[in-house]
């Protein structure tokens, strides 16, 4: 079950993390 | 196919819940792919030309139907499948939804193929928005079954999926049309293929990892309040009579308000920042704006419906109403003042309000109604989203056109518009104030229970 939770988790967390990083990389430049 | 029905889904005895949002979540960052989809339309307005629009290309005003047409069949089946959502279970409907995503971006593939506009509207427009539709109520009721100790942080979660689909699928597009581009294409095609296969894996992940707690389950050591808030029912109110009550019109008002407030502004966010600061605020930079709104809006749906859980769902749309009322109404002055930090935060602001109303409305309606139909009911009341999609943009650019044609200058454009949108969340306001708990004539009764009553009656 710990097993599953994990690689479950990590499934949705890592694309929406990749994403997170490129908008805010992005959205910094406003202030650049 | 039977391992999708939902006795086939029900959960064994010490499962651990926090599996379902994963589920959820697998669903909602794929049709939220749908906030991105404007990535597509200059690509696909040079299909033919390749460098600039040949006269056979399709304009960006066709190809603009197709988002429409996506969020209108949204609506749409959101409230006609509602109610088969809630007896099929949520894996045959994730699943269904999955069929319908995948399936909308292949049919446009073949569009694209074809150079056939029709395939597009029919493909990512009907079918992708019936995806979208089905997908988005998918997972609600059951995380409300599954979180009834904190069921604004459940389902804020899952719908601030929807919004962080977008942040992936844009960059993501991106990547991909710039991997397949060849001398002869653009890349588009392909990527529509890889993407249609993508969210359909992605989705049915979900859709097979869902499960459903028994009827008789409760989290370990909760027991339901006896004596719960004022507007926080133990009882369930049948879909179709939850349509005829006065608590529905009400929250259907204070959605429509809170949502028309924040599109109209998410739509034009990038050209007024260059307008309202003209000079100071380039394309790029504004650019960047419409990105850290997508934060806001995406962070606000579960910092928002996580606080809901403490405060209560009444008084939290009544920050947004409240606080939105004065944010906007500072915006002109922000403006004539000059200070970008003040106008990016109280825009953040106001988009993490709007997000947080999405995120929120689901365990309003469960307070409400209760649990019994709450997935049909919010499929229902997303035709509230519909309406404000077509009017939040609406008023923000007929008043900015309107206001110009009056010899106003662009920076001040906007102002008429801040407190038309302060007027609107008045009126959001107005009904989350004359908010009361549904009659108990209206609650459901099981036939045993019916006919005792009627027995007492006569």
């Amino acid at each position: 079950m710990k097993v599953r939770f994990f690689v479950l988790w990590l499934i949705v967390g890592v694309p929406l993390l990749w994403g997170l990083s490129k908008t805010v990389q992005n959205a910094l430049k406003l202030f650049q | 196919m039977s391992f999708l029905d939902r006795q086939n889904t029900v959960a064994p005895p010490g499962y651990n819940r926090f599996l379902v949002p994963p589920a959820a979540l697998a669903v909602h960052l794929s049709i939220g792919q749908a906030y991105a989809f404007s990535t597509f339309n200059l690509p696909l307005s040079k299909l033919i030309g390749l460098t600039k629009s040949a006269p056979d290309d399709w304009t960006l005003l066709q190809l603009g139907w197709v988002f429409s047409i996506a969020i209108l069949f949204l609506g749409l089946s959101a409230a006609v499948f509602g109610r088969w959502v809630e007896s099929a279970g949520p894996r045959k409907a994730m699943f269904v939804a999955a069929l319908c995503f995948g399936g909308g971006f292949m049919v446009s593939a073949v569009g694209i193929a074809q150079h056939q506009l029709w395939l597009l509207y029919l493909g990512y427009g009907a079918l992708g928005g019936c995806g979208l539709g089905i997908g988005y109520i998918s997972p609600v009721s059951t995380l409300i079954k599954w979180f009834p100790d904190r069921p604004g942080m459940a389902t804020g979660l899952a719908i601030m999926g929807f919004g962080g689909g977008a942040l992936i699928a844009a960059p993501m597009s991106v990547a991909l049309m710039d991997h397949f581009k060849t001398a002869t294409s653009n890349g588009v095609l392909q990527t529509f293929i890889v993407m249609g296969i993508a969210y359909f894996i992605y989705m049915s992940i979900g859709a097979m990892t869902v499960r459903v707690p028994a009827d008789d389950w409760k989290p370990a050591g909760w027991v339901a309040p006896v004596k719960p808030m004022k507007l926080v029912t133990n009882a369930h109110v049948e879909v179709n009579t939850a349509f005829g009550t006065r608590q529905f019109w009400l929250l259907w008002g204070v959605l429509c308000m809170n949502v028309t407030a924040g599109i109209g502004v998410l739509s034009q966010a990038s050209p007024m920042i260059q307008e309202m600061f003209s000079g100071r605020v380039s394309a790029a930079a504004g650019a960047s704006f419409v990105g850290l709104l997508s934060l806001f809006n995406m962070g606000g749906r579960i910092f928002w419906a996580s606080t809901s859980d403490y405060i209560g769902r009444r008084n939290t749309y009544m920050v947004f109403f409240l606080l939105g009322i004065v944010l906007y109404f500072s915006v002109p002055t922000i403006g004539r003042l000059g200070s970008i930090p003040a106008f990016v935060i109280a825009f953040g602001i106001i988009l993490s309000m709007y997000g947080g109303g999405f995120a929120t409305i689901p365990a309003y309606l469960r307070d409400i109604f209760g649990t019994m139909h709450v997935g049909a009911i919010h499929g229902r009341l997303l035709t509230a989203w519909s309406a404000a999609g077509v009017l939040g943009p609406l008023l923000v650019n007929y008043i900015r056109q309107s206001q110009i044609e009056h010899g106003v200058p662009k920076a001040q454009a906007y102002s008429v518009t801040m407190y038309i949108m302060c007027a609107l969340l008045f009126i959001g306001f107005l009904c989350n104030l004359l908010m009361h708990p549904v009659d108990s004539r209206h609650h459901f009764k099981s036939d045993a229970a019916a006919a005792g009553a009627r027995r007492s009656a006569s």
